[in-house]
């Protein structure tokens, strides 16, 4: 008797084992997401000293898995990361400090070396703003790639509340 | 003599269990498969259940490679079919792409390896080109120039591959290459930076060998 409730247990063991194996090949199919690449974080508002020379750092993160290329690339036909502020909007982006890119190789070409970011990573905007308030949609251009894949070059939407005071 | 009986059974049982299994997964596979042919007018990645890397399905796979004639870097038209005949790699690419030049000097060398045997490359340019600008577009075609001048290609260059986007079920990711075989039928695609084997694996597959 104790033999065939062991058996029986085993059964459903391996039952549900079989079960659970199909439900994982089913899971496994379908297509990953696309990546977003980019997402500006903040600030979404800072107030500044009107007609004055000032600096905002503007707050980035490259999705996981992902890294884009520098502002100093070192293929000159890469295309690097440049912020650029629209004319006409009462701040005018006078200078721009990127961080220095890390070290990044493609797996099979561990020879080459890409300045890229990576992660979360900060972009000093050194403005000056006129009185008032100005809603600055800047751009930041950029063009990322995974470890197998590069995508086209794209914009995300750098969205500042700036207020000259 | 009962308890054999009963333990028979539950060997029987559990042998049902994992062939109902293995039926289903192969049927669903198969289900799958046939969907996204079907379904589906843009390559996707699709995951590996094992967790290996995902394997790129093609909407064209077995079908004719769509046709085209564009511009080399001379100006001239080069048309698909002008290579009929022979197994043909439609690698696409971009002076922007990094991984595209890692995986060119192995086109190159695979090139010079089977190219004896009726094998050529095309590789085409997905950059963005403004032809309403001359003086850009000009400006562009001379950066794609300098790009493939540096990388030594010498097989054909072709631009204007953006335009083929849709014929070739999406070109947003690079590098991206179809394997036609000598009857104009595209018999693999990748998407991505993979390996000098694999690509030759690919391209002996377009050969016929």
């Amino acid at each position: 008797m104790v033999h065939i409730k062991a058996t029986f247990g085993l059964t459903l063991v391996l039952a549900l084992g079989a079960v659970s194996a199909l439900g994982q090949a089913v899971k496994g199919q379908g297509s990953p997401a696309k990546p977003g690449a980019v997402e500006f974080l903040y600030p979404e508002q800072v107030t500044v000293e009107a007609d004055k020379p000032a600096v905002v750092k503007l707050h980035f993160r490259v999705a996981e898995g992902m890294h884009i290329n520098s502002h100093a690339p070192k293929d000159e036909f890469l295309i690097p990361t440049t912020l650029d502020f629209p004319d006409g909007t009462g701040v005018k982006l006078e200078k721009a400090d990127y961080p220095v890119g890390g070290e990044y190789s493609f797996p099979g070409d561990p020879g080459s070396k890409l300045s890229v970011y990576v992660g979360q990573f900060e972009i000093e905007a050194h403005i000056r703003a006129e009185k008032g308030n100005h809603l600055v949609e800047a751009k930041l251009r950029y063009q990322a790639c995974n470890n197998a894949q590069c995508f086209p070059p794209r914009t995300a939407a750098v969205a500042v509340d700036v207020i000259g005071k | 003599m009962k308890r054999n009986t009963i333990v028979l059974g539950v060997v029987l049982f559990i042998l049902a269990t994992f062939a109902w299994a293995g039926w289903a997964n192969f049927e669903y596979r198969q289900q799958a498969a046939q969907l996204r042919l079907a379904s589906v007018d843009r390559g996707m990645l699709i995951a590996d259940p094992q967790g290996g890397p995902p394997e790129y399905v093609s909407p064209l796979a077995g079908k004719p490679a769509p046709a085209f004639a564009l511009e080399d870097l001379s100006g001239a038209k080069v048309a698909l079919s002008s290579f009929k005949g022979k197994a043909v790699l439609i690698n696409f690419w971009a002076t922007w792409c990094a991984p595209c030049k890692i995986e060119t000097p192995w086109l190159i060398e695979l090139r010079n390896q089977y190219g004896p045997q009726g094998f050529e490359v095309l590789g085409i340019s997905a950059d963005d080109l403004d032809r309403n600008d001359a003086k850009r577009f000009s400006e562009e075609k001379d950066e794609i120039a300098q790009s493939a001048t540096k990388m030594h290609i010498p097989y054909p260059v072709l631009i204007d591959g953006a335009t083929l986007s849709d014929a070739y079920g999406g070109l947003d990711e690079l590098p991206m290459s179809f394997y036609v075989d000598r009857n104009g039928v595209v018999v693999a695609a990748q998407m991505g930076l993979t390996s000098k084997s694999e690509i030759e694996g690919n391209i002996k597959k377009a050969m016929g060998q």
